[in-house]
């Protein structure tokens, strides 16, 4: 019997030069500026702002507004929404607004964010940024491959939740599923954002970066359970074979159609049903005093709060339009953001185990009112809230 | 002579990572000189597309030491990598912002000179990068590197 020899190839050292600390971290900066730059160009640049702003606003809206009967009643405030509205954003009716979020900005979104994750994942990049993240992640309770539920939940939090089963513990699922309902934004959100708010997306990621360290820290602090270390099988890097790749593409795709999508066009309905009802007035009058005096944000951003429980996206482009400074937009969208999973998140979480929800929506409320209250602090300190 | 190359390279791809740097933190309004461009007025692009080839260039430049292994063309390879990650988003946004007419226009495709326009001069330090790292590549197939 005879010993083969290794020899060791340029795959060989790329991928240790990968995993070390010193190399790796700035190649892990040049693979997410990477992401985000395809991301914003693909999905804001040329399918939204190219094509999908202009078939909505110059061709779907007006047809709406001219084709459907009775501008004055209940069902046109309903499905067309503002019969003066020039464009789909400021319409909020379930056939434009609702339709024009789910088609126009989401779907591309999250098209191209899923095709990137699978690429990431099938060249064998992602085992490798677990082993990287590896020591951050431990910091807070979890492990290296809390990476993936992570970047899945900048998609959909949806499969994100599903993918906290990656993780051994009790303990580490709950840190994991209550820090993604609070502190990543969704695909969805980011898509909106760039779209109405891109000057401030910067310092409201930035802000939830924060609040997801620190508030991991505490809560690896004071809930019970065990951190246990993982060996992670970290493959050669190869090719992504396109047919698993577009396989992946159009399940996760087809998941958020069929999960989401829904969600979108019959919140913008509930949403537009609590209008007419007067409940979002009422619950603005209510909670005036906690957000005037506590956030330091207008008493109007309770409507877009509430509207944030069914799409958050939604509320984002109800927030744009509201008469605000560019500090309480940030504080705003980052309230938006870890007010509360949106609904589709929430029947997730619920399917996971229902002590784990309740315990996760006492944290939820906890970091609302904490966080909330800190970025204002921190608006007052720098003088600009 | 490959060494003075990497080393060339790697101490230009440093300087350009600074100057966007520079550029975005407020040193300069912003400039253009011939064909190249740094505009400076995105955190995302210039602050953090220039840390990247900064990080870029030290790679370069930390492969000289010990040259001829394995290791040390690795780095190389992840130095130039930086330079294709930055320029080819850059060339892909372009791209994306040339297909579609523009936001006044009625129609929805770009006529083809305007498409064609949008790849006209000036361009970003890493596009400008791009073509001399083709050495790189040469000696990725040709080096014989995998044989040290």
């Amino acid at each position: 019997m005879t010993a083969g020899t290794y020899r060791q190839n340029l795959g060989d050292v790329l991928g240790d030069l990968t995993v070390r600390p010193l190399t790796g971290i700035p190649v892990a900066f040049a693979v997410l500026y990477a992401f985000w730059s395809i991301f914003s160009s693909f999905a804001g640049a040329l399918v939204t702002d190219g094509f999908m702003v202009k078939a909505f606003d110059n061709h779907w809206l007006p047809w709406l507004q001219e084709a459907w009967p009775d501008p004055a009643s209940i069902h046109y405030f309903l499905f067309v929404g503002d019969p003066l509205a020039e464009n789909c954003f400021e319409a909020f009716g379930m056939l434009t607004s609702g339709l024009f979020v789910a088609i126009g900005v989401v779907l591309p979104a999250i098209i191209i964010f899923y095709l990137m994750m699978a690429v990431l994942e099938d060249s064998g990049y992602l085992p490798r940024l677990a082993v990287l993240m590896d020591t951050v992640f431990h910091r807070i309770g979890l492990h290296g491959y809390a990476i993936v539920p992570t970047i899945l939940g900048l998609g959909c939090n949806v499969p994100a939740v599903t993918a906290t089963r990656v993780l051994e513990t009790r303990k580490q699922r709950f840190i994991m599923m209550t820090l993604l309902a609070i502190f990543i934004p969704c695909g969805a959100q980011i898509g909106v954002m760039l779209e109405v708010i891109p000057e401030t997306v910067g310092w409201v990621m930035l802000y939830l970066i924060l609040g997801f360290g620190i508030f991991g820290f505490i809560l690896d602090r004071i809930i019970p359970g065990s951190n246990p270390e993982i060996l992670i099988d970290v493959p050669p890097y190869h090719w992504p074979l396109r047919e698993n790749v577009a396989k992946k593409l159009w399940n996760r795709t087809k998941s958020f159609l069929k999960d989401a999508v829904p969600f979108v066009l019959f919140g913008v309905l509930v949403v537009n049903v609590l209008y007419l009802a007067g409940v979002i007035g009422a619950l603005a009058d209510l909670f005036e005093p906690l957000f005037v005096t506590w956030f330091g944000v207008p008493k109007e951003t309770v409507g877009p709060l509430v509207a944030a429980f069914l799409r958050k996206d939604l509320a984002v482009a109800q927030l744009s339009a509201i008469a605000m400074t560019p500090y309480q937009m940030i504080t705003a969208v980052v309230l938006v953001s870890i007010y509360f999973p949106c609904v589709a998140t929430f029947v997730v979480m619920l399917r996971e185990g229902w002590k784990e929800l309740a315990a996760a929506v006492a944290v939820l409320v906890a970091a609302v009112f904490i966080y909330g209250g800190l970025i204002h602090a921190v608006g007052i300190l720098m003088g600009v809230a | 002579m490959f060494t003075l190359y990497i080393g060339l390279l790697g101490l230009v791809t440093l300087a350009f990572g600074l100057a966007e740097i520079l550029v975005w933190a407020g040193a300069s309004p912003g400039f253009s000189i011939g064909i190249l461009e740094i505009a400076g007025d995105d955190f995302f692009r210039w602050a953090w597309g220039g840390a990247i080839l900064v990080f870029g260039g030290l790679f370069m430049l930390g492969s000289l030491r010990g040259r001829g292994t394995m290791e040390q063309f690795g780095k190389t390879v992840l130095g130039a990598a930086m330079i294709w990650i930055i320029a080819s988003t850059d060339i892909f946004a372009r791209l994306c912002e040339s297909i579609p007419a523009g936001e006044e226009a009625p129609e929805f495709f770009n006529s083809v000179a305007g498409f064609v326009g949008g790849f006209a001069p000036p361009y970003s330090p890493a596009i400008l990068l791009l073509p001399f790292t083709l050495g790189i590549v040469y000696f990725l197939f040709n080096g014989r590197f995998d044989e040290v």
